[in-house]
């Protein structure tokens, strides 16, 4: 059956955007998700799902569109269910920076960074250094990060439909803040 | 007196706080007379706006401009389960 005409047969279909279109769809996984384990699963899970919606596909769309926005949920869904897996200690950060009068321990206080940080963001090497950053939080707070943009900006209240209440969240997001901002200046201000 | 000196960990939170809404008038002026003493904490809260525009700037990208990364084994594993 599979190989009786080939423009009808999905699985060849496929077989050819595999070829031209999942590279791209690796690329952009992995920039959304910061973990190629879980950039490869969802490109793959996208592939596989394609086969089996493959008839609502309409042929005058674009495959790679197509392709992408199922991707998107993919990785949508992925936030969603890493974001309700609760990380094991989440005060674990406070008590690496703080003392216990709630000061700045002396070897965590934060120092002025030096360099010219206008142009950072245009330095390849530094994202890469943010890039390695937001991948070391650990999944839910990484998951909060992305959230929190994605309700931002197609207002979406996915925060609101995973019961987040603004103090939690909040403290969700400032912890990562916190981490993210030591990372940044381990590795890159003070390498 | 000491009610109105915070904590550096309760500073870090306001400082965090006053990126996502206002601060009530005592919570900026008790941030404000914390890091005007405190190096450590103005400089976080220097880079705490940083941070954000950084985020910004990462979360924004879109499917075009992402650095292009090959990868044949993921490839051939999918080919493979088709």
């Amino acid at each position: 059956m599979e190989n009786v005409m080939d423009t009808t047969n999905p699985t060849a279909t496929i077989k050819c955007w595999v070829e031209l279109y999942s590279d791209s769809m690796y690329s952009w996984a992995l920039h959304k998700t910061s973990s190629k384990e879980t950039a490869e699963d969802l490109v793959q899970e996208t592939f596989l799902a394609s086969v089996q919606s493959f008839d609502k596909f309409k042929g005058d769309s674009n495959p790679k569109t197509w392709l992408f926005s199922i991707l998107n949920n993919k990785i949508n869904d992925h936030y969603r269910n890493s974001y309700r897996k609760p990380i094991v200690d989440g005060n674990a950060i406070f008590e690496t920076l703080f003392d216990s009068d709630d000061q700045w321990k002396r070897d965590q206080r934060p120092q002025q960074w030096t360099d010219d940080t206008e142009h950072l963001l245009d330095n390849e090497e530094f994202q890469k250094t943010l890039q390695n950053c937001m991948g070391k939080l650990p999944d839910n707070w990484y998951s909060a990060i992305q959230l929190k943009f994605i309700d931002e900006k197609n207002g979406e209240h996915i925060c609101q439909e995973l019961g987040i209440t603004n103090t939690n969240f909040w403290q969700i997001l400032h912890r990562a803040k916190l981490q993210l901002r030591k990372c940044i200046e381990l590795n890159w201000f003070k390498k | 007196m000491n009610t109105l000196m915070l904590s550096c960990k309760k500073a870090s939170e306001l400082i965090y706080k006053q990126s996502v809404i206002k601060l009530s008038i005592k919570e900026k002026v008790m941030l404000h007379m914390h890091t005007s003493m405190c190096d450590g904490c103005k400089a976080y809260q220097k880079q705490s706006e940083l941070l954000d525009k950084f985020l910004q700037n990462h979360l924004q990208e879109n499917e075009t401009n992402v650095p292009q990364i090959k990868n044949n084994e993921l490839k051939q594993q999918i080919i493979s389960k088709l």
